[in-house]
This record gives C-alpha cells, structure tokens and sequence, in this order.
C-alpha cells in the first residue's frame, strides 16, 4: 500500500472542496477576529491589529506546514507515534516547570520561544498514536480488554491534561477522539451505546443534585458553573456573567445581524469576545444567517472528512482522518453549545476561528495530514 | 479486510450523522435564541448598553384668578468641565474663574481631576452661561436647567409653598398640585462600551419633556396683597405673635385670601429670620413654613355662637324674641360661669343677647338643645371632619367624646370654649350656614391649563345641601347683621354696605398668662353674602378685645374690597 507513491500525479486525488473550505475557515476567523477584537485591542494594546497580526503569522505558518505535512505520505508518522505520545506527555508536565506561562488564571501555556498549549500537541499525538496501536492491534481491537489496553494511555493523558494543565474541556476532547476511533474501529455498538448512556446519566444525576443547591463560598468552581449554566440570569454578575453577556449577543443579533463590525457587545462587556466566545459576536454581526452559514460550513468540512476517511487506502489512513474529523466535531459542538448555554459554561475554542496561535497552526497539522491521506486516494476507486 | 472496511465505513457514516443530528439540535437551539428570545435579550443587552440622562420637564407656573403669575421658572446653568475633551486647560481655568466668580485653584483642581464629568457651579444665572457658552471652550459643558422662582417673594408664601433641590413640591399647593405641576421629565438615551464612554456615531435617542401644566388658584393677588398688608400693620401695632386674615367667598368656597404673617420669602425658604442653633433649625423652619389657618386649631371663642344660634334656631328651642336675664354669671349645675360683663346685661332678648355677645345667654341655648341635639347639629355642619381643603396638613376639630360630655362641657362649647377648631373649619361652616345651607368645601385651585392653553383639568369639590333650612340661614343673617350694625362689632361696619358678623375673644391655654386670641368674623352684603374675611390677631399686647382690634381690620379689608370685588363681578359678568 504504500507503493501508491511513484504513479502519474493526474491518478491521484487532491481534495479541493477540502483546500477550499478550510481557507475559508481560516480568512474567516481572521476578519472575525479582527472586528470581535479591535476595540479591546485598541485598548489594551495600543494596536487594533494586535490581535488579527499574531493570528495572522500563526495562520500563515500553519498553512505552509500544512502543505508541507499534506506532501509527506502519512505512514511516515507512524514510527514517531509512541515518541510523540512520550514527548506530549513530557511538555505537559513541563508546564509546572518554570517554562509555564500563567494566563487568565490557569497554566495551560508553555513559553518555548512562543507560547504553546501541549494540550493543542497532545491531541495530534494521540490521533498519531491511537491510530497506530489500533492498527497493530487488527482483529484484538474488538475485546474489552483490548479496549481497556487502549484506553488506558488515553486516560493517562486526559488525567494529566484535566488536573495538571487544568484544562477540563481538552481532556473531554481528547477522550471524545479515543472514544469515537475506537467506535470506527471496532463493529461493535452496544458497547459504545452503553457508555454514552452511562456517561449520559451519571452527568443528567449531578446536575440534577446541584440544581437543588444554592451557589454558597464553599461550592466548587465546576459546580458553581453548571448551577450557573442551568440559570444565569441569577447569577449574572458571578458565574453567569460570562453566559450572560455571550447570550445578549446572540439573542440581539436577530435575524440579520448589526452587520460585520456592529456588534455592541465587544465594547468591553462579552469577555473572550476574540476567544472562546466569537462564535455569539459572529452571531451578533452576522444573524441568524451568520450563524447557520458557519455551523454549514462546519458540516461540510466534516462530511468530507467522512468521504476521505470512507475512501482512505487504508485503515491508519482512515482512522487518522476520523480522529481529526472527531477533533474538529466536538470542538465546534462543545463550544457552540458552550457559547449557547446548551451545557454548562468550560473553555473550548471554535477551531480555525477563535483566537489561538497554537490552536489555529496544529489544526492546519492536522488539516496536511487529512490531505496526505487524501492525496492517497486512487481516483479510480472513489 | 474488505468484510472488515465495511463496517468501518458504516461507522464513519454512523458518526458523521451523529455530528449532523448534534449540529442540527444546536442550528434548533440558535434559532431559538436569536428569533424567540431575541426581543428578551436585545431589550436587556440595550438597557446594559444604553446610559439614561434625565432632561427636567418645565414645571407648571401657579396663576392667580386675575392672570398673575405667583410661581414661575427660570432658567440657570449648570456648568462641568469634561476632562478628557478639554484641550486649552489655561483659558478654561482662567474663563471659568472669571465667569463664575471662584478662585483659580478651586477651578483648576476641577478641570485637572479625572473624571468623566465634573460639576464646577449649579445654578448660574443664564446670561453667566450663555457668556461661557459663547468662549466656546472645548470639554466645557453648559446644562440649562430650571428654578422656581416666585416673582412676589413672601406673597402668599404659607400657601404656594416651595419647590426642593429636584423640583419637586415640597409644602402647600406646591405638593398637593404635584402631579399637575411637575410635568414629565424626557430622557436621552446615548449608547456607550462597558467603560461608558459614549459612542458618538450610535447617536442618541430623546424623548422631549413634557411641560407641566399651569395651576390657576381662586386667590386673587390684589386681595391677598391688601389683606398681607393689614395683618402686617395689625401685627406691627399690637405687637402680636401673628396674624391669619382668611378671604372666602360663601356661595362656593372659593379662597380669595389666605394671610398668616409672619410670612416667609419664598425665593430663599431655608433662611431664618433669626440664626438659631443647628439642632433647632428644622423645628424653627417647620413652624416658619406653618399656615396657622389650616394646620393650627384654636378656641374659636364668642364666634362660634354664630354656631349656637344656628342650631337652637333650626331646632325651635330659641326665636329671636326670647328674653333671657342676665345676672353677670350663671349657675350649671354647681359650676358658676361668668359672663364678659361683670355686672350682667339684665333683661335682654335673644337678638340682644348675640348683639352683646351673652355668655349667659347661649348657656342657656345650650342647655335647652342638650347634648345629644347639640352635638347631632355639631356632626351635621360638618364641623366634626375636616373640610378637605386642597392644602396639606390640614389639622382635625378637638372636641369632646359625646358620651363624656356633661352639662358644663356644653355649656363651654355653647359660647366657643374648650374646644379647638381651625380658621378654616370655623370659616367654612360659617360660610354654609350663611349660603343658605350648603356645606360647601374651601379651595383654592381652581383649573390647570397646558402650554398651549387649553383646559386640562377643572377641579370640582364636594357641596353637601341643607346643612340649616333656608329659614334659619335668613334669620341667622339678619341677627349677624344687628351684630355689626348696633351690637359689638360696630367696629366692623362699612360705610355704604351691609355687612353681618361676630367679634370673639378667646384667652390662649393655659388660662390667667393673660395672652388672647382676638378674632373677627364679617361677611358682606348681610343678606346674600358674597364675601366672607376672618382676622384673627394671635397674643395681642394692649387691648385685646377682638371687636376692637380684629373687627377694624376687617373693616379697611372691606373699604376696599367691596368695591373692587363688585367691579371686577361687573367686568366679569358683560365679558362674553
């Protein structure tokens, strides 16, 4: 399978409704940014580009690198997995060296010459990596011991991400990728049905539990947030506020929008305005039709993930694209449905859009890697 | 490997539908919140958003019957230096010091603060903010605002009342008239970021304020100016601690004047007429403010025989032909009570017996109604509530229980003692039993009009008929008019008109500090009374006796209103 290389280029595929979408996704964000953030720049920078400029250059360097990754065929990776799950879990650790940058009062960031999350490398090592024992694993994959056997390394990641880097929401991502390559990997369904059920409940019981309390000092920060989720209205200057500010955004963008750059609420009263919450100023500018414009093109992009990864030469190369495609998938969910109050309030970025240089360049990784798979497809064979 | 890619391909597609399901539900759950709670979150995001500034509505002017105004607006300035728009900080000192009369460094430590905005001087006349405003100084801001103003200073001060730091109504027509007067305020809605600066390409939204509406009073300014005259002049002369002269007309309560000197200038209502001591200034200014008319009660003395009378009249036990004998005193049951006159009035009937103001006389009236009748015709005229006057603070009638009233304790109210009533209750129950029997409601306020003119409102008030029968009235007149006539309130009489009334002389509480309250009450013509004026003269020095003091007041009162009164009836009745 892997002599595919060698053959006519003209034979081979290169998906460019894919190309298309994701520099979409990118120019997008990027004027995004630009209105949600200049005022707050402006402010507090001194630069109303400060913002778009250092999106800007993060962006432009992931697409190189992801030209780059999109050129080298994807079985390359397969010898640097377990290395890469090791050095993931090293720079995580790294964050309580020195070398840890505290920001917005967590330590997620790591000062290597630029600032980088190792949860945003820790996700593309594990799809590297998953895919890689999966595909050792062949037919054993199927039991629950091989189950186990797999998802115990993903837990030791998603412990370490949660507690040491604080960082809930990309420890629940990284185990929403394991969980969904192990589905695809496995035919097996009652098993994956059960523990979303499971899941399902004991989350629907604690909210349950904590919606019969009160917000008291001693109340945790997490519960605090889901009694805050559930009514924020009531705790619009605490926990709520945050909820609150994103929900007035949304709900006063009607149907049409104010019109890009008219959003009232990024005048310094939605925090996180170029961050995590962008999605309620696009909602804000742009509408309802904005609105739905951006969770289309999310769809897109994902179903053509579904198309490359259901035409991919090969198992690794399949599972490869459906750990990006769950990547991106409960990504753009989690924070739709953060920013909506669908569920109770944690940070997780909108990928290609929010703010986030390490964010915005491992993403476009992961993008090389899906068109390196693609690049492996046989056009006869779509 | 081909069975095995199978399913792999299923479960991509199972997975890619639940990703589609799951960004269906949240598309269903955007759409909710920017259709169906659009308007909810758009009304809270633009109250968060929007700053409210209040523009003051014009307060109504009061008007007196004639047109005069007696409460007016002007309008001052209030200026403020904006910091951050400021750009010549050296000429903004230098102007605005000049301008307003304040040191260059109480100025300068304003203009040089951080601030959004900073008040430097209210209440600056408007040709001082005009002048500023024309130096077009840039982050200096001049704010027209208005003042009562009440062009007649002290006039009328116990009734107009004054307005406070808002504008708002504080005293007497001021607050009860409020809701007519006050207007609506407007606002200016401007748009700011969450650190309120505005945001000047948003513009603002502004609602106009809404002028309150002119209150027109039954006062007559002529007449009150005339009657604030006399009672100063009476005070002046007998030194007394004060004097109420009240104006009514009888047919329908309306006020023509209400006099309690001394009065207070109402352009400046915090000032004393003596300093005092800190903790007793609010006291002091409180009993400043205070119209004795209408919050004060008093024994009304000899003047509520006119009372008396009415009741032993409409209920047969007296005619004006008894005769009574006077021995200078009379026993009820063992108490002795005196008459005015030591020495008794002898043989006297009952006409006589009003004309010399009896003690005797009306004990036996009195005693002759009972307490039960008695006290039926005190609850009948009206005299038990208060006369709802359009004036706040009215005070209620002091008064025996009925079931505590004794002999002797009628025999005091009989001729005005051990009760208390106030002028106004005393004024207004004369009035309706004078008119005919119409227990009619003291006023004052009359209409409001808008700005363009036009009648608002028309206040109406309450009239009860057959307080007395028309019978008793007629005769209680004619025994009134005696009284002036040839009895003791002579004093009172005017060359040329036919005037009825009754002196009274009360000692204040406690008895024997020799202090009186001297009162006359007149009302002209005799027969069909147009006008009725009370002068009472409060701790009097010298003579006290009120046909001697009060009725003469009453007297010039009249002299000069009369004639005025029917002329201007004359011009009112051929003006279409």
């Amino acid at each position: 399978m892997a002599g595919t290389r060698g053959r006519k280029k003209s034979e081979y595929y290169f998906d460019y409704s894919l190309l298309f979408i994701i520099l979409f996704l990118v120019g997008f964000g990027l004027v995004m940014i630009y209105s949600a953030s200049a005022y707050d720049a402006s402010e507090q920078m001194g630069n109303e580009m400060y913002y778009l400029i250092h999106q800007g250059g993060a962006a432009a360097l992931g697409l190189v690198a992801m030209l780059v990754v999109s050129r080298i065929p994807y079985h390359f990776w397969e010898h640097f997995t377990v290395i890469g799950y090791v050095v993931s879990v090293i720079l995580i650790l790294l964050v309580l060296s020195p070398l840890g940058i505290e920001a917005n009062g967590a330590r997620r960031w790591l000062n290597l010459g630029v600032s980088v999350q190792p949860a945003e490398i820790a996700k593309l090592a594990m799809i590297l990596f998953l895919a890689n024992i999966i595909c050792k694993m062949g037919r054993k994959v199927r039991s629950w011991k091989a189950f186990g056997f797999i998802m115990a390394p993903v837990l030791v990641v998603c412990l370490l991400v949660w507690r040491v880097t604080d960082n809930l929401s990309s420890a629940i991502i990284i185990f929403g990728i394991a969980f969904l390559m192990l589905f695809v990997a496995s035919p097996d369904y009652k098993r994956f049905v059960l523990i979303t059920t499971a899941v399902g409940a004991v989350a629907a019981l604690a909210v349950y539990v904590l919606s019969k309390s009160q917000i008291t000092a001693d109340t945790g920060f997490r519960s605090a947030r889901i009694m805050a989720w559930l009514d924020p209205e009531a705790y619009a200057s605490g926990k709520g506020f945050q909820t609150l500010q994103a929900l007035y955004a949304i709900g006063s963008g009607g149907l049409f929008g104010k019109g890009l750059g008219g959003s009232m609420q990024k005048l310094g009263y939605l925090p996180e305005q170029q961050n995590d919450m962008i999605f309620s100023i696009i909602c804000e500018e742009l509408g309802l039709f904005g609105a739905i414009a951006v969770i289309v093109i999310f769809v897109l992009l994902i179903w053509r993930f579904m198309v490359i990864a259901n035409n991919a030469p090969d198992l690794f190369g399949a599972l490869l694209v459906v750990g990006v495609m769950g990547h991106i998938a409960i990504q753009v969910i989690l924070n739709i449905a953060v920013v909506t109050n669908t569920i109770p309030n944690t940070g997780i970025s909108l990928p290609f859009i929010s703010y986030g240089g390490s964010s915005v360049l491992f993403l476009l990784i992961e993008m090389g890697l899906v068109m390196s798979v693609a690049r492996g497809i046989r056009l006869k064979d779509v | 490997m081909e069975k095995s890619k199978t399913f792999h391909r299923k479960k991509i597609v199972a997975a890619f539908f639940v990703c589609v399901l799951l960004f269906a539900g949240l598309t269903a759950r955007v759409t909710y919140l920017m259709i169906f709670r659009s308007e909810h979150y758009s009304q809270l995001a633009q109250d968060l958003h929007q700053r409210e500034r209040k523009i003051k509505a014009m307060r109504g002017r009061i008007l007196d019957s004639t047109g005069a105004v007696l409460a007016d607006n002007r309008t001052v300035c209030t200026i403020s230096v904006i910091h951050n728009q400021i750009t010549d900080p050296d000429r903004v000192v230098s102007v605005l010091s000049k301008e307003l009369g304040l040191s260059e460094e109480t100025v300068r430590k304003r203009v040089e603060k951080v601030s959004s905005i900073e008040k430097i001087k209210s209440n600056v006349s408007k040709e001082i903010g005009d002048a500023i405003r024309a130096c077009q100084l840039d982050g200096v801001k001049v704010d027209e605002d208005y003042k009562r103003y009440y062009p007649y200073g002290s006039l009328a001060s116990k009734i107009l009342g004054f307005t406070g730091a808002d504008n708002q109504g504080i005293l007497a027509l001021e607050s009860s008239y409020e809701e007519y007067l006050k207007g609506k305020e407007g606002t200016i809605l401007e748009t700011t970021d969450a650190r309120g600066v505005q945001i000047e390409e948003m513009g603002e939204e502004r609602v106009e304020p809404q002028s309150g509406d002119d209150l027109t009073l039954s006062l007559d300014m002529n007449i009150q100016q005339y009657a604030t005259q006399l009672a100063e002049q009476v005070k002046k002369a007998k030194e007394a601690q004060s004097v109420s002269i009240l104006v009514m007309r009888p047919d329908n309560g309306e006020i023509l004047a209400m006099v309690d000197v001394p009065e207070y200038d109402l352009n400046d209502p915090f000032t004393l007429p003596e300093p005092v001591a800190e903790e007793e200034k609010q006291d002091a200014l409180n009993r400043m403010w205070r119209n004795a008319c209408i919050n004060d009660t008093y024994e009304p003395g000899s003047a509520f025989k006119i009372i008396t009378a009415s009741a032993a009249l409409e209920e047969g036990v007296v005619t004006e032909e008894d005769t009574f004998s006077c021995p200078g005193y009379i026993m009820v049951d063992d108490r002795r009570i005196r008459c005015a006159k030591v020495q008794g009035h002898g043989t006297e009937t009952f006409v006589q017996g009003t004309m010399n103001s009896c003690n005797p006389v009306f004990i036996t009236v009195g005693l002759r109604l009972g307490v039960e009748r008695y006290y039926h015709y005190f609850e009948q005229f009206g005299l038990l509530e208060k006369t709802g006057v359009d004036l706040p603070g009215e005070a209620g009638t002091i008064m025996h229980k009925k079931e505590n009233m004794g002999n002797v304790e009628l025999a005091t109210v009989s001729f005005g003692q051990s009760f208390q009533i106030t002028p106004i209750q005393l004024a207004a129950t004369v009035c309706s039993l004078i008119n005919g029997g119409k227990r009619i409601t003291p006023h004052l306020g009359v209409k409001t009009t808008n700005s363009d003119g036009e009648v608002t409102h028309t206040f109406s008030y309450p009239v009860r008929e057959g307080v007395i029968s028309e019978d008793t009235s007629r005769r209680l007149k004619s025994i009134l008019f005696e009284v002036v006539e040839n009895g003791g309130g002579k004093n009172g009489k005017v060359e040329g008109y036919r005037i009825g009334g009754k002196t009274a002389t009360s000692e204040t509480l406690p008895r024997g500090t020799g202090k009186y309250i001297s009162s006359f009450l007149g009302f002209a013509p005799a027969e069909d009374p147009k006008v009725l004026a009370l002068c009472i003269i409060r701790q009097p020095t010298g003579v006290y006796y009120g046909g001697m003091i009060a009725a003469p007041v009453v007297r010039q009162l009249f002299e000069n209103i009369l004639p005025y009164l029917e002329k201007k009836e004359y011009t009112d009745s051929v003006q279409p």
